[in-house]
């Protein structure tokens, strides 16, 4: 039976009463659904690891709750949780074997020897360590993949209420990172144990997780799949944080509260956004300022100026396999940084230096709020 | 269910603060009260009584209603209080010039240049430091006193041209005993520099264009400063500090410290030495200061991700060199050792030769000192548990749970470490002797106490080095996985530390078993120990049966120092450094 888990308003204020009391968590509420692999995404310093160390209650929040399945857990102390967890450095046990590793958290709930034996050889067969732990070296031995799996499988022995993740897979290598994403996600859906996943990575938290939220600064940005947070991303943070999202500097022309129409400003042209892509608070008044956004592969570059395309000049030309990159440089009232485009393949007759025109696939873009600290 | 959550919302707002305190786990605040109980009543109770005193008339007696300026007015009125003064000022000065003159080279030798027997070089390096230092002056008399052998060699070279070697004894005898004692820090500290060093930094400057010489003037050179900074202050106070080698070499010469001894032995003037002591302390204090705001200042990060083999010097002649530099320092720092050993089988030594072949020098320690052995070795093994414990719960608790404060219970226990043994026992017997509350004067216990406060230290810097290598996760992984603090303590924390620990306790054991400085203030009839019994026997110029007790001494610590250093992963010095 897995549990569901459920912030309300939680928040944590390090230093508080200090000089500078630090803000981590500002009023988080949010539930995740029983069995559930969940990922917290966000850039360093946002707050998702305090989340989850406050979770773990390895931090005391200072406000707020958080409920396991309904039971209010703010002020149970940690070992008193029955939660697993992996920790970035894996944090194996150096003076014990792999097999006192993993049989670590039985020991502590004084579990009979041949439960013990039963529940370890049950997990590792689950991690695919089988092999490992008939020789049962001490975890030095292991490499940096196993490591893993013995730290997976020492948070699961004791099954677990809840497992948790703090960025598991930061020290491993590329590839390696790539296939264990896909390890944690097959172990994860075995036990179907509730499951968060703590990354910054874009890419890993969009093919691990069930759903995803995105925080910054302390703040809960969005919560959806992996496709609603690509597709509909509701802010121009989350928009440029899941994937690439370049932005045009525009004005409001048109607003009936749920169609609108923006002025780009360079070029001078008009541009009508409808329900679901336009993502502008209710209240906003005609003449404000907007971005419009719009992803790599929602522009396209050519030699011919069409209708509402921007004037720019080719950077740089990179091959990227499935698609062709084209960094755009435009004039600085649009946008202060260079366009990122991508096309299907190499445009004929554009070579870096060239001059060319950016322009948007017709009804693909996004309408943003700006907001202070986004670069323009 | 609701009532519950609408009641906990409630407690754990603002005004909850009272119930949320009592939910939570109280056993560590209970632990951090026993040590801090500890340093409240044998280090702050005693030093504040010092301060007070120091203020105070001279004589013994405890008067708040007469404070004055009459004990510090002597050192501008006194020509002793002076002279000593000045003393303490020019052996701090010179022994830490004289130490860094022999350590950088040696350190820098040791790290940089392709020489053979470099393990043995630094394991051997750190005897002098753990050695008895008083045993080293008074094997310098031997060679170099008034009968000195070695002296006696050299007057013969040197009375055809008109000059002689004067006998040791003084100003010069206690530069070179210190120095020779105290330049491992030195050595040990900048070698652990220099072999640290990041070798791209240089490889950087000299692909850049400078010079061999340019780079070891520019980036290596200010790169190990800090280093070199710490260990000369920790030199300049354990040498102004030093009691024994001014006791015994020093002749006509007082320092601070022997001064101190002389106020509370002469004349058991505790007021007197205490306004001494303050000022020993001062000096400490002020150059304290100095390192640490103008010396590491100039500390660095590390930027820089990956290390390098650091390139080591091949040259012949500079191998040639830097070996036979590293050979004679040791030779010669080890020498009163040696001297020790064999005047110990002999009845005296004032030719070439040592004459006459004895057992006597030892067979005489069973009838004259069976109770200062068993004293020794009593008041050593107690006092180094009980620090063992006190020094890894202070640890513990500084480096892990982070409590409020807890700089400063990490400055208060560091205190002892800059304080002179002297000052230490001059505090504890004004706080604890005649008729104070708990009167401790002549009793086992006031000794154990010094030596845990002026210990603590050693494990406590060792075990809070071995916990910032241990990640917290480890101990987190235990708390998560279920485990209580107690638990994940005797499981996770002690047998992860343990290394850190037992090197500690060894430092604190073989130091406690010369210990000298503190004990000569407190020890009564029947608390006598090895090493007071020692500085009796040269005093009484008994040189034999001294050395046949140093020698005791000696083998001890050696073979404890030799085993730890043989099993792997031991570091001694983690407990010497600040």
């Amino acid at each position: 039976m897995s549990l569901d888990l459920n912030y309300r308003d939680v928040s944590k204020v390090f230093g508080a009463g200090g000089k500078n009391p630090v803000e981590a968590l500002k009023k988080v509420s949010f539930t995740i659904n029983p069995g559930e692999l969940f990922c917290l995404l966000g850039p360093s310093g946002c707050g998702k690891t305090t989340l989850l160390r406050s979770t773990a209650g390895l931090e005391s929040i200072t406000s707020g709750h958080i409920f396991y399945g309904g039971r209010d857990m703010t002020s149970i102390p940690p070992f008193r949780r029955n939660i697993g967890m992996v920790f970035q450095s894996f944090a194996l046990y150096p003076h014990m074997n792999i097999f006192e590793n993993v049989a670590y958290g039985l020991r502590v709930r004084k579990t009979p020897e041949a439960e013990v034996r039963r529940k370890v050889t049950e997990v590792m067969e689950l991690v695919g360590l089988m092999e490992e732990l008939k020789r049962n070296p001490s975890p030095a031995g292991l490499s940096g993949g196993q490591q893993q799996r013995v730290a997976i499988a020492r948070a699961l022995v004791y099954d677990p209420d809840l497992l948790l993740l703090d960025e598991p897979l930061a020290n491993l290598d590329a590839k390696l990172r790539r296939y264990m994403r896909a390890e944690i996600r097959r172990i994860q859906k075995a036990t179907n144990i509730t499951t968060i996943f703590v990354t910054h990575d874009q890419e890993e938290a969009m093919a691990v997780g069930d759903r995803l939220a995105v925080m910054r600064r302390g703040v809960v940005e969005q919560i959806g799949s992996s496709d609603e947070l690509y597709n509909k991303p509701n802010s121009a943070f989350v928009a440029n944080f899941i994937g690439k999202m370049n932005f045009f500097k525009a004005e409001l022309a048109a607003w009936d509260g749920e169609n609108a129409r923006a002025r780009i400003i360079g070029p001078d042209f008009e541009l009508d956004v409808g329900k679901g892509r336009n993502h502008l608070p209710t209240g906003i008044a005609v003449g404000s300022r907007i971005l419009v956004g719009a992803r790599p592969e929602q522009l396209s570059v050519g030699l011919r100026g069409v209708e509402g395309a921007m004037a720019g000049k080719v950077n740089i030309i990179q091959h990227l396999g499935q698609f062709v990159r084209y960094e755009v440089s435009v004039d600085t009232a649009i946008s202060a940084q260079p366009f990122e485009v991508d096309m299907p393949g190499l445009v004929a007759g554009i070579a870096e230096g060239d001059n060319v025109y950016v322009s948007i696939k017709k009804g693909l873009a996004s309408f943003y709020l700006p907001e202070e600290g986004q670069s323009e | 269910m609701k009532e519950r959550n609408l009641d906990s919302s409630i407690s754990s707002g603002e005004h909850g603060g009272f119930k949320k305190f009592l939910q939570k786990d109280l056993t560590p605040y209970l632990v951090f009260l026993i040590p801090l109980a500890f340093l409240c009543l044998f280090l702050f109770w005693p030093l504040a009584t010092t301060l007070l005193r120091a203020f105070m008339k001279s004589g013994n007696k405890f008067d708040l209603g007469a404070l004055g300026v009459s004990g510090f007015e002597k050192f501008f009125t006194s020509a002793l209080y002076q002279r000593s003064l000045r003393n303490s000022f020019i052996v701090g000065i010179s022994v830490t010039s004289c130490s860094l003159l022999i350590g950088v080279p040696m350190g820098y030798f040791v790290a940089r240049v392709k020489i053979p027997g470099k393990s043995l070089l630094l394991s051997l390096g750190i005897l002098p430091v753990i050695m008895p230092s008083f045993i080293g002056a008074f094997s310098w008399i031997i060679l170099l006193g008034r009968q000195g052998v070695l002296r006696y060699f050299i007057n013969i070279v040197l009375t055809p041209l008109g000059l002689e070697l004067p006998p040791i004894y003084g100003m010069f005898g206690m530069i070179f005993c210190m120095s020779l004692t105290y330049y491992p820090f030195v050595f040990l500290l900048s070698h652990g520099a220099f072999s640290s060093a990041n070798a791209l930094l240089e490889d950087a400057g000299m692909l850049m264009g400078a010079s061999r010489w340019r780079v070891l003037r520019t980036i290596t050179f200010p790169l190990v400063i800090p280093s070199i900074g710490a260990a000369a202050l920790l030199v300049f106070i354990r040498s102004i500090g030093n009691f024994g080698i001014p006791a015994i070499i020093g002749g006509d010469q007082y320092v601070l410290p022997t001064l101190i001894y002389f106020r509370v032995n002469g004349f058991w003037d505790l007021n007197g030495a205490s306004s001494i002591a303050v000022v020993n302390v001062l000096i400490t204090g002020a150059v304290l200061w100095f390192q640490k705001y103008v010396v590491s200042r100039r500390e660095y990060e590390t930027i820089s991700a990956s290390h390098v083999e650091i390139q080591q010097h091949k040259h012949p002649v500079l191998r040639v060199i830097a070996f036979l530099y590293c050979l004679v320092v040791l030779l010669v720092s080890l020498a009163p050792q040696i001297v020790i050993i064999v005047m110990a089988f002999f009845e005296k030594w004032q030719g070439l030769l040592p004459e006459g072949f004895t057992l006597a020098n030892f067979n005489k320690i069973p009838k004259n000192s069976p109770k200062e052995l068993l004293n020794s070795l009593y008041l050593s093994t107690l006092a180094t548990l009980l620090t063992a414990i006190l020094g890894s719960i202070i640890a513990y608790i500084t480096e892990r749970r982070k409590p409020k404060g807890a700089g400063i219970l990490d400055m208060a226990v560091m205190a002892p470490f800059i304080l002179p043994g002297t000052v230490v026992s001059v505090a504890l017997l004004s706080a604890f002797s005649g008729r104070s509350a708990i009167p401790l004067g002549g009793t086992y216990t006031i000794i154990i106490i010094a030596y845990m406060v002026r210990r603590t230290p050693y494990v406590y810097r060792s075990v809070a080095a071995s916990l910032t290598q241990l990640n917290p996760s480890l101990e987190e992984a235990s708390t998560i996985a279920g485990a209580h603090w107690i638990y994940t303590f005797r499981r996770v924390s002690v047998p992860l530390i343990l290394p850190g620990i037992i090197s500690g306790s060894i430092l604190t054991f073989s130091t406690l078993l010369q210990e000298l400085s503190t004990t000569i203030l407190l020890y009564g009839a029947r608390t006598r120990t090895v090493p007071i019994q020692i500085y009796g026997a040269v005093a009484d110029g008994k040189m034999g049966e001294a050395s046949a007790l140093s020698v005791i001494l000696l083998i001890v610590v050696f073979a404890i120092v030799y085993t730890t250093n043989k099993s792997k992963g031991r570091d001694l010095s983690a407990g010497l450094k600040m």
